[in-house]
């Protein structure tokens, strides 16, 4: 079992942004029962900015300034300077001024000691830890960040260890802003993972869900729609899943073939909510907007 | 009539409550459920309960006897295992609703997920919208009746029982065939219609099992005896 969720603010890009940190854990809170193990977020559209937005753990490292500084060397000899830089209990988030392939830069970053990628973006941010939705905004003031749309999980381990970087989201290394949470077990993840590790792709856990993640950014670096990816997958990916995926400005789900994992969704003109269950929808919404049950082999996606 | 505020008290306690009112003959309405789990489970006597809001995953699950009015939707394996008794959903259900059930009757007002009617033993879920994929998978007695569509693999491995589709549905699961349907069945079907409050009369498709996998008995331990 795991809890997934997601929100857009359909109009928020124009209007102003929405408290989508907020919601988010709202939602993950109410979905606790389904995962206590680990909790994140992905909060897209605060800072639609040229500067990059790197979120990175110092992988169990106790000198995140030493890591910091290792960071922005190796930042520094890509050509990359780094605007604001925060460090918090083994946590770095940094703005980096950057023209180049983010790939380049990820690969010089994976290349430093004590580096874990959570996210690169340009409008969105990964914020991910062991504990629930309420112990992470405490430490992370996650329902402080303002958006346009974003997503979440909770975690209840079944398929690679416990710890910070097997939670979820999990980012498309190395493609920006693309991230996934995914509830469900893939069945096909050793052979599919073999495939794109020969073709140059670079997985950095051993969760089944992060090859999602690669598979999506795959397809749209290869001109795929988000819309195409996702109906892609439904026939690529073996197993039991429901995921949602955020991009810089686009969110979407995707549910299998046997409709084996929840999700239900609520939408209006101004907002579309999606969660493993209603309980989360109503954490924020009243009774009255209604909601309905995704099925099986069904995509959507939405953007702002 | 008494009110119980859901917000105000864990499952565990508005259960505990419930079963007391059912027992001392009290008609309850619950508040504020907000879509949470497990809300009126275990109850075995009759009585009259009224949930005003949505309830979450197996709700109204493992009765006999009361009669469960839910203003709302419902999460998955609403009446699961239900004995006797009937539920009423306003508007649609999730995953699995009524599995296992073997008596009584479930009402949907909306829609129902995937896997409605899972391993029915018995008594009628009557689902006023569209049913998802896998409607009736295993049903081994009792029956479903959808008025409107149903997804694929409708009455995929049924043992008895039957499967009634008002509308249309995407395929036949393994071993569940089309049976045609008596005028005195369709009107039979059409009464349970009229009582629930639905006008329609549409030209139902019956569907039972084809037998090709069946290896089983159907009596029960008490029908044994009597043969």
């Amino acid at each position: 079992m795991c809890g997934i969720s997601g929100i857009m603010h359909k109009k928020s890009k124009a209007n102003g942004l929405a408290p989508i940190g907020r919601d988010l854990v709202k939602m993950l809170d109410s979905l606790a029962h389904r995962g206590t193990d680990s909790t994140g977020f992905t909060v897209a559209g605060e800072a639609f900015a040229e500067d990059l937005i790197l979120r990175i753990w110092t992988d169990g490292e106790d000198n995140e300034e030493g890591v910091l500084a290792r960071v922005s060397e190796a930042i520094g000899r890509r050509g990359g300077v780094v605007g604001t830089s925060q460090a918090w209990g083994g946590f770095l988030r940094l703005t980096v001024n950057y023209e180049g392939e983010v790939a380049a830069l990820a690969e010089a970053l994976l290349d430093t000691d004590g580096v874990a990628i959570h996210s690169i973006g340009r409008s969105s941010e990964t914020v991910k830890d062991v504990g629930t939705a309420t112990e992470m905004d405490r430490t992370h003031s996650v329902s402080g960040i303002m958006g346009t749309h974003g997503i979440g999980h909770v975690r209840m381990a079944t398929e690679s260890i416990v710890d910070i970087g097997h939670a979820h989201p999990f980012w498309a290394y190395p493609f920006p802003d693309v991230t996934v949470v995914h509830n469900g077990q893939l069945t096909n993840y050793h052979s599919m993972k073999r495939k794109y590790e020969d073709s140059g792709h670079h997985f950095q856990t051993h969760n089944d869900s992060e090859l999602i993640a690669v598979y999506l950014a795959d397809k749209l670096a290869g001109g795929d729609t988000l819309d195409s990816a996702l109906h892609a997958s439904l026939s690529d990916l073996d197993g039991t899943f429901t995921y949602l995926v955020s991009t810089q400005n686009g969110m979407g789900y995707a549910k299998d073939r046997w409709s084996a994992k929840p999700l239900v969704l609520m939408e209006t003109d101004d907002v579309v909510a999606l969660a493993s269950e209603e309980v989360a929808l109503r954490s924020v919404f009243s009774d009255e907007i209604d909601r309905v049950e995704p099925q099986e082999n069904e995509v959507k996606t939405w953007s702002v | 009539m008494v009110s119980l505020d859901a917000a105000e008290m864990t499952t565990r306690e508005l259960n505990t409550r419930l079963k007391e009112l059912a027992e001392a003959g009290s008609e309850v309405t619950v508040i504020n459920p907000r879509a949470q789990h497990n809300i009126a489970v275990g109850i075995l006597t009759s009585c009259k309960i009224t949930i005003e809001g949505s309830v979450g995953y197996y709700s109204a699950s493992l009765l006999d006897g009361p009669e469960v009015t839910i203003n709302g939707n419902a999460g998955w394996a609403l009446g699961e295992n239900l004995m006797s008794g009937r539920i009423s959903l306003s508007r649609s259900a999730g995953a699995s609703v009524a599995a296992s059930m073997r008596g009584g009757e479930v009402y949907i007002g909306g829609s129902a997920g995937a896997r409605a009617g899972i391993s029915m033993k018995g008594g009628t879920l009557l689902i006023r919208g569209d049913a998802g994929f896998l409607a009736g998978f295993m049903i081994q007695k009792g029956r479903i009746i959808v008025c409107g569509d149903v997804g694929d693999a409708v009455g995929d491995s049924m043992y008895e029982g039957t499967i009634y589709v008002g509308g249309s549905y995407g395929s036949l699961g393994n071993d569940a065939k089309v049976e045609e349907i008596t005028e005195d069945e369709l009107i039979s079907v059409w009464g349970h219609l009229e009582e629930n409050g639905i006008s329609e009369k549409p030209r139902f498709t019956k569907i039972v099992s084809a037998k090709r996998l069946y290896h089983y008995d159907s009596l029960e331990r008490l029908e044994k005896v009597v043969v």
